[in-house]
């Protein structure tokens, strides 16, 4: 093993069996000893993977492609079925929080059950416990007996612990959504000072801003293989782009199969609701965005009963951002908002709607947003 | 040896479940800890009452005394293997979540038991005063015997333990086979009432539960030296069965996070 190396992974493969209707019972075996239907579930295949000494490392991948696996083996909890891991360093993996809490007992015992599954020693946790109480912010209740602690309270706990660990490797599995806003930035201040202390950390999350935020590394796996390796920015960009693609694929399958409907969204940022415009202003910038995952539907703009034409469209990185999951590859940054200068001297003063739609072609609608605004003198 | 060094390095964990097993059992009832005295104790009542009627005139002296020096032990050995048997199963949650050596929930299992047996002694002792017997110097060889029965609980819980995991059925068959056992062992009775030449006689002081027993009651009731040889015996066969239980727990140890 390299001497700079924390984590090393040759060439391994894990598979899980996964067993149809197993034979459960002593009958069930005696009756259908043969007719068992087992199948082979690759996980992993044939994995290669250098994580150095005092490097950041994120997995990242959707759901399923195996990233909690890799995290498992490393920890040493299931065991490769080809190939080897090897690793060089105190090793703690966070994959769950609370390990070993006994509701009966004071939240101080808990420290001590907690941290003593990490490894640590009488003398290790009494040194931290100060630390630890008090980034859990529990105070007072930390004499408490954890069974009348709020699932809040459970928790920065459990975190306050497991982050106070000292270890050389720091495995930790989407546990970082904990607790309030307040707290979360804290635990990402934490993980900033561990890895900035020169400890080696492999994160999984989903949380693609963190990756970019915290991590030097990036490792996309994709269906159980190791796909790209690198520059988070540059890693996640791509990964993005398969999401996309795959999800755009799985969607229009979908809706080839009638398994989903076709769906859009529209919205009128301006004019507000309700809102009452002077005539004398001349025009109102009317404003917006609409998206869709339909390739049919047209977007329109109706006021009262008339089409209006030439809606500019424009860029709205910010529906984007929100929406880049649900309809990923369905959208053009460029092009999800709308714009339209609306001349106000040939309408008459009253009541209008503004209408913005999705129109299929067989004209049925399948968006619509509208707001009711007040032309006044 | 890396076995040992990995159970020095957790030596914190094997404390706290220790203390866990101890004091968390009965956390929350009136009586606390006392329960694990209350119920050897409460089941001694039970035989001391019943067990005159049944076997009239069987004499035992001191029956009282022979009762508690044979169910403390007893229940020793029943809580550390029906306890060690499910200790894993049980714990299925941390273990498919954290790594930690294995072996410390089985050794944790024999350590609380034997913390409870010696806290227990305790109560044997009382009544050895109380009824008359007084304590010996023969009492130097409860350490030992306490190590032996340790080892053999050890060694057996790591073969059930690990199985279980694989094969459920394997605690109901042990609860069977406990149950047996009880009966197997003169904890109740005396050797002295079967005729030796009798198989049952012969498979009765074969077993190792026995000779551990008999040998606690020469310590604590008829103060004198133990069987040396047989207990040495024993102590062999414990050895071989910890040595062969922890291969097949190595062997099984794998597959644990996988199969639970």
């Amino acid at each position: 093993m390299n001497k700079e190396n924390a984590i090393e992974v040759r060439n391994m493969s894990k598979h899980f069996k996964v067993d149809y209707d197993k034979a459960h019972t002593l009958k069930e075996k005696l009756l259908f000893w043969n007719r068992g239907n087992t199948e082979v579930h690759e996980v992993l295949k044939d994995i290669n993977l250098d994580i150095k000494k005092g490097e950041t490392v994120a997995l990242i991948g959707t759901n399923g492609s195996g990233k909690s696996t890799l995290l498992k083996l490393m920890t040493k909890i299931i065991f490769p079925n080809k190939g080897s891991i090897k690793t060089d360093g105190k090793l703690t993996s966070l994959l769950e929080l609370g390990a070993g809490f006994h509701p009966d007992f004071t939240g101080r015992e808990n420290i001590y059950f907690n941290a003593s599954i990490f490894g640590l020693t009488r003398k290790q946790i009494e040194g931290r416990i100060k630390d630890i109480i008090e980034f859990s912010e529990l105070g007072e209740f930390i004499d408490n007996p954890i069974r009348t602690y709020s699932s809040g309270m459970y928790m920065r706990l459990a975190f306050s612990v497991a982050i106070n660990v000292d270890a050389d490797i720091l495995l930790i599995d989407e546990i970082l959504a904990v607790g309030d806003q307040h707290f979360q930035e804290k635990c990402y201040a934490k993980l900033e000072e561990l890895r900035d202390s020169g400890k080696t950390i492999v994160i999984v999350t989903h949380s693609l801003g963190v990756v970019k935020e915290l991590c030097h590394r990036a490792i996309w796996i994709y269906k159980g293989e190791f796909k790209l390796d690198g520059d988070p920015t540059y890693v996640i960009g791509e990964y993005l782009k398969q999401v996309a693609l795959d999800h755009k694929e799985q969607r229009i399958k979908n809706l080839q199969e009638g398994k989903q409907k076709e769906k859009g969204i529209t919205f009128i940022d301006m004019p507000k609701d309700f809102a009452s415009v002077k005539k004398s202003n001349h025009s109102m910038l009317c404003r917006g965005w609409a998206i869709t995952d339909s390739s049919s539907a047209s977007f329109k703009l109706v006021l009262d009963d008339t089409e209006l034409s030439k809606i500019k469209r424009v860029c709205r990185k910010d529906v984007y951002d929100v929406y880049y999951e649900d309809f990923a590859g369905f959208m053009d940054e460029n092009s999800i908002g709308w714009e339209y200068e609306l001349p106000l001297e040939q309408l008459e003063c009253g009541k209008h709607k503004l209408f913005a739609r999705y129109i299929l072609p067989n004209n049925e609608i399948l968006e619509e947003k509208e707001v009711t605004f007040e032309l006044t003198e | 040896m890396q076995i040992i060094k990995n159970i020095c390095n957790y030596r914190e964990l094997l404390k706290s479940n220790v203390k866990k097993d101890i004091r968390g059992r009965y956390k929350g009832s009136f009586l606390g800890v006392l329960w694990s005295f209350i119920n050897p104790l409460l089941q001694v009542v039970v035989y001391w009452i019943v067990f005159p009627y049944l076997f009239r005139g069987a004499g035992i002296d001191n029956y009282l005394v022979y009762l508690i020096t044979g169910i403390i032990p007893w229940n020793f050995f029943l809580v550390v293997i029906t306890g060690g048997t499910t200790a894993i199963k049980g714990n299925a949650g941390i273990i498919k979540k954290v790594y930690f050596p294995r072996e410390i929930l089985l050794i944790s299992q024999v350590l609380s038991g034997l913390v409870n047996f010696l806290i227990s002694c305790v109560i044997i002792l009382i009544f050895c005063i109380g009824t008359g017997e007084g304590v010996s110097i023969y009492l130097a060889t409860l350490p030992l015997l306490a190590l032996i029965q340790a080892i053999l609980n050890l060694g057996l819980i790591f073969i059930l333990g690990a199985i279980n995991v694989y094969v459920q059925d394997i605690e109901h068959i042990v609860g069977f086979v406990l149950q047996m056992g009880f009966y197997a062992t003169p904890v109740i009775y005396s050797l002295n009432m079967l005729p030796t030449s009798s198989l049952l006689y012969k498979l009765i002081s074969l077993n190792p539960m026995t000779i551990i027993i008999n040998a606690y009651r020469d310590a604590f009731l008829y103060q004198c030296w133990p069987n040396f040889l047989s207990l040495f015996g024993v102590l062999v066969f414990s050895l071989l069965v910890l040595v062969i239980g922890y291969f097949i727990f190595r062997k099984l140890e794998k597959g644990f996070a996988e199969v639970l």
